[in-house]
């Protein structure tokens, strides 16, 4: 009885207190002296719920686990797939931007020249001594034997023979290769050879450039564009081939020999064009890039034949010249 | 001679086919794109006809070899004359054949066998088209990219040798009555696994 008279009397006491209690923090608000309080109880049960639940959880997801084992399996390998495809993607995805900006470029240097293009992708290459590539367009795209192939940065080669859906392309760094061509700014022209890319010892150049004239000016680092052919077939003019890297001197001959680094990386071609109708008018050296500007500064050794034919080089076309003046020393 | 009857030679033949089907696509649209140094590739269509021809003997070696070479003359990217390839495979598909008798002898034949024919091969193609006037086998050009090739041949026979003896092992297994050559074959297969 006696325990039952004290409990009731506890009981009385902690409801009283508690009664207190809500009232003065309802009436307190936000300016309850009782905030204090609830301060002390997370300062001290924060840091051991988390440590109890950092115990509990890992129990907490081995029973999930195991209870929900093969929904996870499932869970896992979809992203496991979920990943590889999409690193599939981004891997697609770089390859096609590559591809895209080679096309866009194809299709920059296309309407520079005024070419009407096909675009196509090389899909194999040829064996033993030979330089020569299968293109993935053919016939049912209009393309024909004889037709200039190049890419944004210049000449490829010719078609040689067109299948259904394939065609060869002859490269113009394959020995069989003659490419009638031109010198920028000047109208002396020549011939560019195939060397062969092939083998020991290239120091570098892969065709040959034979000027016609013995006594016509060339310098390193001019620029040399195709002349064109009669009916522009097989090559249309004006596709850049390449820069003089060395010259050739033997007197004796009647042709002066310079060797070429071609603007096309051969080793590594990936997109193409087919010039599959002629520009209407020669473009002339509308289609090179813009001249890289330290190029002429560590050449300006004025080769004797610049005054010696000073005719040659005045009747020179009219967009040739903004770019004769650009030179470091005119004769004029 | 080694070519025994009394294993389907039908079967043989396919796979002999199939082998070198597989060899011109891998050589023309995977191995000629590989940037090697000096722009050099080896020719595995060649190596190709060599283990064929050292497995199946004379006959089947020139036919196979003819037929690979016709194959390889007419493929897309090729713009030599058509034949030269077909002669040239061919001789060294006979020459090797020869040797198939010599497999079990020694262990080192098809290595020799290998590197004898890279180089007849090579420079019987080349020698045919300095006849006819190809300008791409002028003798410069020949001199930088022989020796190259020839190397390159040298270093890539064993792989594709064991791929050809993997894929026509099983023919060779079967054949219980010719025991030198399939005994040779297993063994040079192991030889060879132990290089890769």
């Amino acid at each position: 009885m006696r325990d039952t008279r004290r409990t009731r009397a506890v009981l009385g006491t902690l409801l009283v207190l508690a009664l207190v209690l809500i009232t003065i923090d309802y009436r307190g608000g936000d300016r309850s002296p009782l905030r204090g309080l609830r301060g002390v109880g997370s300062a001290i049960f924060g840091p051991i719920e988390r440590v109890s639940a950092s115990v509990v959880r890992p129990i907490g997801n081995a029973f999930d686990a195991i209870t929900d084992a093969p929904g996870e399996r499932r869970r896992a390998d979809r992203l496991a797939r979920e990943n590889q495809r999409l690193r599939e993607q981004i891997r697609s995805g770089m390859l096609d931007r590559d591809r895209s900006a080679q096309l866009n470029g194809l299709l920059r240097s296309a309407g520079l020249g005024g070419y009407k293009i096909v675009p196509a992708q090389v899909i194999s290459a040829g064996q033993g001594l030979e330089d020569t590539v299968t293109i993935d367009v053919g016939r049912g795209s209009g393309v024909r034997a004889e037709m200039t192939v190049m890419t944004a940065d210049g000449l490829v080669g010719r078609v040689t023979r067109v299948g259904p859906a394939t065609a060869t392309v002859l490269l113009a760094t394959d020995a069989a290769s003659t490419v009638g061509a031109r010198l920028e700014d000047s109208k002396e022209i020549g011939v560019v050879e195939g060397v062969g890319r092939r083998g020991l010892g290239r120091r570098g150049s892969p065709m040959r450039f034979r000027l016609l004239s013995a006594a016509a000016p060339m310098r390193v680092g001019q620029r040399i564009v195709t002349l064109g052919s009669q009916g522009a077939r097989p090559y249309v003019p004006g596709v850049p081939i390449g820069a003089v890297e060395r010259i050739e001197e033997n007197p004796g001959s009647l042709t002066r020999t310079a060797h070429l680094r071609p603007f096309v990386h051969f080793s590594a071609l990936d997109v193409v064009g087919v010039v599959v109708a002629p520009p209407r008018s020669d473009p002339r050296d509308a289609v090179l890039p813009p001249r890289p500007k330290p190029a002429p500064t560590p050449t300006p050794t004025p080769t004797p034949g610049v005054t010696a034919t000073p005719g040659a080089t005045a009747t020179a076309s009219p967009s040739g010249q903004p770019r004769r003046s650009a030179r470091p020393r005119e004769e004029d | 001679m080694v070519i025994s009857t009394d294993s389907s030679p039908a079967s043989r033949k396919l796979t002999a086919a199939m082998v070198i089907a597989v060899a011109l696509i891998l050589q023309v649209s995977v191995a000629n794109r590989l940037p090697l140094p000096g722009a050099v590739i080896p020719d595995l269509v060649l190596l190709t006809v060599v283990a064929l021809a050292l497995i199946n003997g004379p006959l089947l070696g020139l036919v196979t070899g003819f037929c690979a070479g016709l194959a390889a003359d007419i493929i897309p990217p090729a713009d030599h004359t058509i034949g030269r390839y077909a002669l040239v495979y061919c001789v060294i598909g006979y020459l090797c054949g020869q040797a198939s008798d010599e497999m079990d002898r020694s262990a080192v034949v098809p290595f020799v066998a290998v590197a004898a024919g890279a180089l007849a091969g090579t420079l019987l193609y080349a020698g045919v088209g300095m006849m006819i006037g190809d300008p791409r086998s002028a003798l410069v050009i020949l001199l930088r990219v022989v020796p190259v090739q020839v190397l390159y041949d040298v270093l890539a026979s064993p792989f594709v040798i064991w791929a050809v003896l993997r894929v026509t092992g099983r023919v060779g297994r079967d054949r219980t009555s010719s025991g030198g050559l399939s005994t040779s074959a297993v063994r040079y297969r192991a030889m060879s696994r132990e290089r890769v």
